[in-house]
């Protein structure tokens, strides 16, 4: 069964049968977090760096922004019995348009707090996709913990 | 007849923007025009008058009751959410089906993109001065009305476009136009000029792409902007991705920090769950 997981959104899979997938990831960043004991999986969609930006929307949408989207991640995934030491952790996304002025570099900001982020807390990544000017789409099988990439005109590969 | 004139017969036999929405917007002209002036003209086309009925009553408008009448759609909405809808409810024709296919985008994700940039282009209309909010929108809407009429093109020819753009480093909009000899901005342009849209209007849909837009005409860098964000945001994005360039220091001259980039881009989520029914007007 597929899960839809939105811009700005996170969900949670136990269930074997069960796949998680965000679509068109442009500057944004999907995470998506597994642990193969607990057969439990996690695929976040955050957009936005720093939720300082708007205290109001944090608390509505705590998944929109990396500093409050990727912790409550981690904390729900906990409940379901994972460990940190044992999840398999990815992340893809994080395009942006070129532009030497650094204005649009969302993308590069969306990419830089999350490995601030996970080098602050021991979290290794398994593997990565990110950067470049693709829109990617990100698929977590919750049984088995594979994850497909697919790159927009590209085709579909395991990551 | 060759690729290129192939591609202009197009824009030439394309059919006609809803005549009434051209009229509606004229007489909105007079500030003294009346509800049932305008309806009297309104309900000859029926299409606008049912999309018109299902968008208004969007949380997007904030009307205060629902609306089942036109003549009551028209005394309850201000002039400026009127012609919005009028607008959106008119363009949506043209986007339905598979519109955007040869670019790998999905049913609806033309539509979606289309919505989403006007929706932003309204939302970031306050800092361009002299900018109408109405304008921006329209324009938004608009952009890539190209892609609806190339889509086939771009189809038949993918494989060597997206060889030029993802081994040889070309945007996807340089590859087009070397490949098949115009690019849906460019067809975008010809397409506004056809249906007598003004000039403003057409220049800000031909150069969305031009990496110098944010140095152009306000409303040329108003879409510009509104656009990569909105690409970036990946909302109705296909295979062309984030392809190309924008010189982003252009932002400077309208005061614009990344600040209000983030803060843009992160109301237009809200926004757009707000304007669901204007998202389903092209099935």
């Amino acid at each position: 069964m597929k899960v839809i997981v939105g811009i700005s959104d996170m969900k949670i899979g136990t269930k074997p049968d069960e796949e998680l997938v965000t679509y068109s990831l442009g500057s944004c960043i999907g995470v998506a977090l597994w642990d193969p004991v607990a057969k439990v999986g996690a695929l976040l969609h955050y957009m936005l760096p720093d939720s300082s930006i708007d205290t109001d929307k944090a608390v509505q949408k705590p998944f929109m922004f990396a500093d409050t989207g990727v912790p409550r991640m981690f904390k729900e995934i906990y409940k379901h019995g994972a460990l940190k030491e044992r999840m398999k952790v990815y992340i893809v996304g994080g395009s942006q348009v070129m532009d030497d002025s650094g204005m649009f570099n969302i993308g590069k900001r969306n990419q830089m707090i999350i490995r601030k982020m996970f080098w602050k807390n021991n979290v290794n990544v398994t593997k990565e996709d990110v950067g470049g000017a693709v829109n990617r789409t990100i698929t977590l099988n919750v049984g088995t913990g594979n994850v497909k990439l697919k790159i927009s005109g590209q085709g579909e590969v395991e990551l | 007849m060759s690729r290129i004139e192939e591609i202009v017969n197009i824009a030439n036999h394309i059919p006609p923007f809803p005549k009434v929405a051209m009229q509606v917007m004229k007489m909105l002209e007079d500030p003294k025009v009346q509800p049932k002036d305008l309806a009297e003209v309104i309900q000859y086309d029926s299409a606008i008058t049912a999309n018109l009925l299902k968008t208004c009553n969007a949380a997007y408008f904030g009307l205060s009751r629902k609306v089942s009448s036109l003549d009551e759609a028209l005394v309850l909405l201000g002039q400026d959410a009127l012609k919005d809808i009028l607008i959106a409810s008119s363009s949506a024709r043209f986007y339905k089906g598979g519109a955007g296919e040869g670019y790998q985008l999905e049913q609806g994700d033309l539509w979606k993109h289309s919505v989403a940039v006007a929706i932003m282009s309204k939302s970031i209309s306050r800092h361009f001065k002299g900018v109408d909010p109405g304008a921006a929108f329209t324009a938004g809407l608009l952009h890539d009305i190209g892609k609806r009429f190339l889509s086939s093109f771009v189809a038949s020819d993918f494989k060597k476009i997206m060889d030029r753009t993802y081994i040889d480093g070309l945007s996807f909009m340089a590859a087009e136009r070397e490949i098949l000899g115009m690019d849906h901005a460019e067809l975008g342009g010809l397409i506004l000029q056809k249906w007598d849209f003004s000039e403003e209007m057409i220049l800000a849909v031909k150069l969305h792409h031009d990496p110098q837009a944010l140095l152009k005409d306000p409303l040329t860098a108003l879409v510009a902007m509104a656009n990569t964000l909105v690409i970036s945001l990946g909302v109705g994005v296909g295979a062309d991705g984030l392809s190309g360039a924008m010189q982003g220091e252009g932002l400077k001259r309208f005061g614009i920090t990344s600040l209000d980039l983030d803060r843009h881009m992160s109301n237009l989520v809200l926004e757009m769950e707000r304007a669901e029914e204007m998202m389903g007007l092209s099935k």
